[in-house]
């Protein structure tokens, strides 16, 4: 039975009504305007700036205290239901966990269709059999999976349309990104940065599922770049890719960050800046060339990733209307970037207590404090190794002009030790713990995106794992790692509304509207919870 | 109903299967030497491997955590025999929080050479009174009144049935002299977030008509605290009814000091705490 795939029909595609007939298609042109149809959630961020925003303002500040569950439903088993689901005229589209992908009815949460693609064993995922969700197009839905493959699911049964093996799963390469889709090709990066992986970012053709381009993150002999490891560390330098990029179709760009170059806690072996590990990549959609880089910290060993999601802003900068590329990243500072050039513009500091550098330098460069590096037998860095901020949204609301950040606060001692290459294992060179005697917690933030200043912060009791969505209606909405899912005031971080759901959220919301109605999605343990007014 | 009785016999019947193999497994594993004893590399190795994988839960160099004993001891309360120590951290220990582990057989030797190389070669018992310290235990010490001992006792601080296997004498010396010393630290797990981490940090609800009920906290969020109070009540507390809550990073049990313990009774005390290996 390995690798053979399961299929639960539950109910057949043509008896199913769809709430506006004829538009199931999803075109590219929907995709490029997916904001414009805010009944509808067409991609994983909402849409390609990546603000996780949406007109709907049904639900508004007066009126979320009378949230109330309308429907739910279970995938699995507990665990971490990391998913964005995609919401296509009626139909809602999800992925679970241990490559789980289903459809329900937006209106009832009744199943539509089940899919599964059976795990093999050994399958090596760092932190958990997760997915984040699908990306569109057509009547197809494009899922990457935990053993190494991009699939193409038909959208009213679940059926594989095409499947293709992107990389070797015993080599710990595994998909835990949804997809992005710009034009006519899926772009998908890989996970594995604990295990020494080679990142890659590729791109599929929706149709065939035929690979149109891949971008190495960890340049080859010869590349530009390459020159950044010392002998032959890069073969095993991770810079995974794992989290969804934006897109600006007016600069025809992708953006993608990466995460942490391996071993994540010992740079012994691999001297150098360890290029394009947490960086943020510019490449050409249509044959994935390195337009620009950016690496947010060389170097690292404190594992910050840099696969926090970036959000694509037009505004003025000091009086001069700029292409902005907005990231709040793990290592603790808040981001401006020019995205046309990817030249450095500002970054500040959202992280308190950070303390692995004093600054970023006007080139771009952090400046290291001196003592800050892990050791044999530990050393206190803040942000913690979990980061200021992970993979989870922030969000951008146009109505407060408030960039939304789940933010950790939490230090670590970081040690290390040396450890040697096996191909599919562990590839950490050392461990990290809680530093002892301080209390982690977390806030869900607002910052000006443009000074950095905090406006305000919602107190989380302990550091979270989900992130956040912002709505016309002037609520955020957020999850946190004691299970309860908040909507709060945009401008003040006043509560207006929370239910415990009953396991820790890993998730970011999303929102979509079906007969006049408004509802919020989150997903937590192994379920599915729908609000909505009454 | 019926699928939950079904499965659990299946389960049931499937370790009857497991407990025969292992002891037959037991049978033949007595011969089998860890190839990699007394190596260096190996040692260095398995030091690695045991950061990376082991210390969240055992510490990180083996003295203990918070939810792993201290292995320097030389207790291998699981079997002492290579193969043992090898089945232990491949096959994990059922009824434990120690789960199985899927190494290479090169790693699991790699790890037992690190073990041993760190432990003591011979568990030298505890000059004093079991019986003895049992008595001042549940008696003049009042241990008992917070801590339970296989199903006797009380329930504010942890359960000691177990504690000499998991525990050094000089870690139990200083948690009964000095208790505010090391508080043991809630796991900070991103992947293990429905087990509720056991803290024994002093908290203080201060209600809002300023009523206080200490205790520790079973569980907390932004929104409600669950408190185990000192009346070994459970006071659920929802915060916006609080006026405050006070977290303190020290222990509600009391410092026994030379003048609530002496040298001998502190010896009766430890060897009765030795003792207790969950046997």
């Amino acid at each position: 039975m390995k690798g053979a795939t399961i299929r639960v029909t539950l109910a057949v595609a043509g008896l199913i009504t769809v709430a506006m007939p004829g538009r199931s298609q999803v075109t590219y042109d929907r995709i490029l305007k997916a904001a414009e149809e805010p009944q509808n959630w067409l991609t994983y961020s909402g849409d390609y700036k990546s603000w996780r925003y949406s007109k709907l303002d049904q639900i508004n500040t007066s009126n979320a205290g009378n949230l109330a569950l309308q429907w739910a439903f279970q995938s699995a088993d507990l665990g971490q239901f990391e998913t964005t689901p995609l919401v296509i005229d009626g139909v809602l589209y999800g992925t679970g966990q241990d490559n789980r992908a289903f459809a329900v009815d937006a209106r009832t949460g009744r199943a539509i269709w089940r899919y599964q693609r059976r795990l093999p064993d050994k399958v090596q995922a760092c932190c958990g059999m997760v997915n984040r969700g699908f990306a569109a197009l057509g009547e197809n839905l494009f899922m990457a999976t935990l053993d190494g493959h991009v699939l193409a699911l038909d959208m009213k049964t679940g059926n594989v349309i095409w499947d293709v093996e992107a990389a070797d799963y015993r080599q710990a390469y595994v998909f835990t990104v949804a997809p992005l889709l710009v034009k006519d090709k899926i772009i998908v990066g890989v996970a594995g940065g604990e295990y020494g992986v080679r990142g890659f970012i590729d791109a599929y053709y929706a149709d065939s599922g035929k690979r149109a381009w891949r971008f190495y993150t960890v340049p080859g002999p010869g590349e530009p770049g390459h020159e950044t490891w010392a002998g032959d560390s890069w073969k095993t330098g991770g810079a995974p890719a794992w989290i969804t990029g934006s897109y600006d179709p007016e600069l025809n760009l992708i953006y993608w960050p990466t995460g942490n170059p391996s071993p994540s806690n010992n740079g012994a072996e691999r001297g150098g800046d360890n290029l394009y590990s947490n960086s943020m990549l510019a490449l050409d959609a249509d044959t994935g060339k390195l337009k620009w880089h950016y690496q947010f910290t060389p170097h690292d060993l404190h594992d910050y990733d840099s696969t926090q999601i970036p959000v694509l802003l037009d505004a003025p900068w000091h009086g001069q209307p700029r292409k902005l590329l907005l990231h709040a990243n793990r290592n603790g500072f808040l981001y401006v970037l020019d995205r046309t050039n990817g030249k450095f513009l500002s970054a500040t500091p959202f992280f308190p207590r950070l303390n692995w550098a004093k600054e970023i330098g006007l080139d771009g460069r952090p400046v290291v404090m001196p003592g800050s590096d892990p050791t044999s037998e530990g050393t206190r860095t803040c942000p913690g190794a979990l980061g200021a901020t992970n993979w989870f949204s922030p969000s951008y609301s146009p109505q407060t002009g408030l960039l939304y950040v789940a933010a950790a606060e939490e230090c670590d001692v970081f040690t290390n030790a040396p450890q040697k290459y096996h191909e599919g294992h562990d590839f950490l060179g050392s461990v990290y713990v809680p530093a002892t005697g301080e209390k982690a917690w977390g806030a869900l933030r607002a910052f000006d995106p443009f000074t950095g200043e905090k406006k305000w912060e919602f107190k989380y009791f302990t550091p979270p794992n989900g992130g956040c969505l912002s709505t016309a209606g002037g609520v955020v909405f957020a999850g946190d790692s004691d299970g309860n899912f908040v909507a709060l005031d945009a401008r003040s971080g006043k509560d207006l509304w929370h239910i415990q759901v009953g396991a820790a959220i890993y998730s970011s919301p999303m929102t979509y509207a079906l007969d006049g109605r408004q509802y919020v999605v989150i997903p937590a343990g192994g379920t599915l919870f729908a609000f909505a007014l009454p | 109903m019926v699928t939950s009785l079904a499965i659990r016999f299946i389960m049931w019947v499937g370790s009857v299967y497991l407990v025969t193999c292992a002891t037959l497994a037991l049978g033949q594993e007595t011969e089998i030497k860890n190839p990699l004893t007394g190596d260096p590399s190996a040692i260095k190795e398995g030091s690695s491997l045991f950061r990376a994988n082991c210390s969240p839960c055992h510490g990180l160099n083996a003295g203990g955590g918070g939810r792993g004993p201290d292995l320097r001891g030389g207790l291998w309360v699981h079997g002492a025999s290579d193969a043992a120590v090898f089945r232990t951290i491949s096959q994990g220990v059922p009824g434990t929080e120690m789960p199985a582990n899927p190494f290479e057989d090169s790693e699991v030797w790699a790890l037992v050479a690190y073990l041993r190389s760190i432990s003591a070669v011979t568990k030298t018992p505890v000059a004093g009174d079991v019986a003895e310290g049992e008595r001042f235990f549940f008696g003049k010490g009042a241990c008992g009144k917070c801590h339970m001992v296989k199903g006797r006792g009380g329930r504010l601080g942890p359960d000691l049935t177990r504690v000499g296997a998991a525990r050094s004498v000089a870690y139990l010396t200083e948690s009964i002299r000095e208790p505010d010393k090391d508080l043991s630290l809630a796991m900070s797990d991103p992947n293990n977030h429905y087990g509720i981490p056991a803290e024994y940090d002093t908290v203080t609800a201060v209600t809002r008509e300023g009523k206080r009920v200490i205790g520790v906290a079973k569980n907390e969020d932004a929104f409600s605290l669950q408190l185990l109070g000192q009346d070994e009540k459970l006071h659920l507390f929802l915060k916006k009814d609080l006026r405050e809550v006070i977290h303190e990073r020290r222990s509600l049990m009391p410092a026994y000091t030379e003048s609530r313990l002496n040298s001998q009774e502190l010896q009766n005390l430890l060897a009765y705490l030795t003792s207790l290996r969950g046997e």
